[in-house]
């Protein structure tokens, strides 16, 4: 990764803070996904635009951003709705459960 | 100084939604035991009696409270020498123009913005913290006291017993009065040494728990005759009531070094500084 993102991001508009919106937070969003892990795997993190999240898919939990900081405190995560696997699980309906 | 009881990252019991039988058989269950506590710390029945703060969620609803005069104590308790601490504390650090590193238990960010000017803006820092309240007060002095380099820092929301960072990543970690809360000292110390890049320091600050009678009875008295009549005139005597024992239970500058050591850092040196009322412990990766 390129040094000074940080700053590299804020004089662009983008960055702590900004609230992450449209275009410009998804490039906040992806930068985080490439920085951080999820803090129990320690897998990568996928950015997700619609729900402005980092996706733990090691462990199928998201974690949110608010106003541009990133929630990776484990109890912030939230346990995926529809959790698309290989082996054929069966997608599940009905609400997040927040752990 | 006083007041930095921030950043806390403690484990805490899952809510029932989690450990649901529906919620099991839907998906895979998360890694186990995701949250944990030492059992001991729940004892209502310390010698340290009511002073005594015992669970997590307790200690976050404390600092919550303080959080919003936090930095004006700070000033007024120390006569502003807490910031001569907090700069020995980056210095020691090692952190340099360019670097990459991270502030934990950050609090309201005192030593994030420090090291922000350290690094420059082709350096960055991660400002990490437990708690969303002080990271709030955080990001509003960022725009507040507006520093060029503040462009370098990332506000994080994190639990310092689980980093959300790859290994080795860091040339430089800072922490400031947040080990000694934190419940399991040792997993947060294998934490940093995890994401520390080899041949980089930790730079931790902190009370100093004294070997010394004097120091000790000095402290005291400083706690009880001070500190807590000055926090009680903000309606939070009890809140800082909790940092005689507090510091009662921490390690002394010896056991630290030793701690480190066992961890696997290559060198460890504690310093007493601030006439032994403070210490700062520095160990290499």
């Amino acid at each position: 990764m390129a040094r000074g993102v940080f700053s590299l991001l804020f004089r662009t508009g983008i960055g702590s803070g900004s609230g992450g919106g449209g275009g410009n937070g998804d490039v906040f969003g992806k930068l985080l996904s490439d920085i951080l892990v999820c803090p129990l795997s320690r897998q990568a993190l996928r950015y997700c635009p619609d729900s402005q999240s980092l996706i733990s898919d090691s462990i199928g939990v998201s974690f949110p951003i608010i106003n541009g900081i990133p929630c990776l405190v484990p109890k912030d995560g939230k346990i995926l709705e529809d959790q698309i696997k290989s082996t054929g699980n069966d997608d599940s309906a009905g609400a997040d459960s927040g752990i | 100084m006083l007041s930095h009881f921030v950043g806390m990252a403690v484990v805490r019991r899952p809510p029932a939604s989690l450990s649901s039988s529906a919620a099991l058989h839907r998906r895979p269950p998360l890694p186990r035991p995701v949250f944990s506590y030492p059992r001991s710390l729940f004892s209502f029945s310390s010698p340290l009696g009511k002073t005594r703060i015992c669970c997590s969620a307790q200690r976050q609803a404390l600092f919550n409270r303080i959080a919003p005069i936090y930095d004006d104590l700070n000033d007024l308790l120390s006569l502003g020498l807490h910031r001569s601490w907090k700069r020995m504390c980056i210095s020691w650090s090692g952190a340099k123009k360019g670097d990459r590193a991270l502030d934990l238990c950050c609090g309201s960010g005192d030593l994030t913005f420090l090291l922000s000017q350290k690094v420059g803006l082709q350096g960055e820092v991660c400002g990490l913290d437990f708690s969303r309240e002080q990271l709030s007060i955080a990001s509003v002095r960022q725009d507040l006291y507006w520093k060029a380099s503040y462009q370098n820092i990332q506000w994080i929301e994190g639990d310092a017993l689980n980093l959300p960072f790859p290994d080795c990543y860091f040339d430089a970690i800072t922490m400031g009065y947040g080990l000694r809360n934190l419940v399991d000292r040792q997993k947060a110390l294998r934490e940093i040494f995890r994401v520390l890049k080899p041949g980089s320091k930790v730079s931790i600050l902190d009370f100093n728990k004294s070997t010394s009678n004097l120091v000790n009875t000095a402290q005291e008295w400083m706690l009880d005759k001070v500190v807590v009549p000055v926090a009680s005139n903000y309606g939070l005597s009890q809140e800082y009531e909790y940092l005689k024992g507090s510091i009662a239970e921490f390690l002394t500058g010896k056991e630290l070094e030793k701690l480190v050591d066992e961890i696997g850092f290559s060198k460890a040196r504690h310093y007493e500084i601030g006439g032994g009322f403070m210490g700062n412990l520095v160990a290499t990766k």
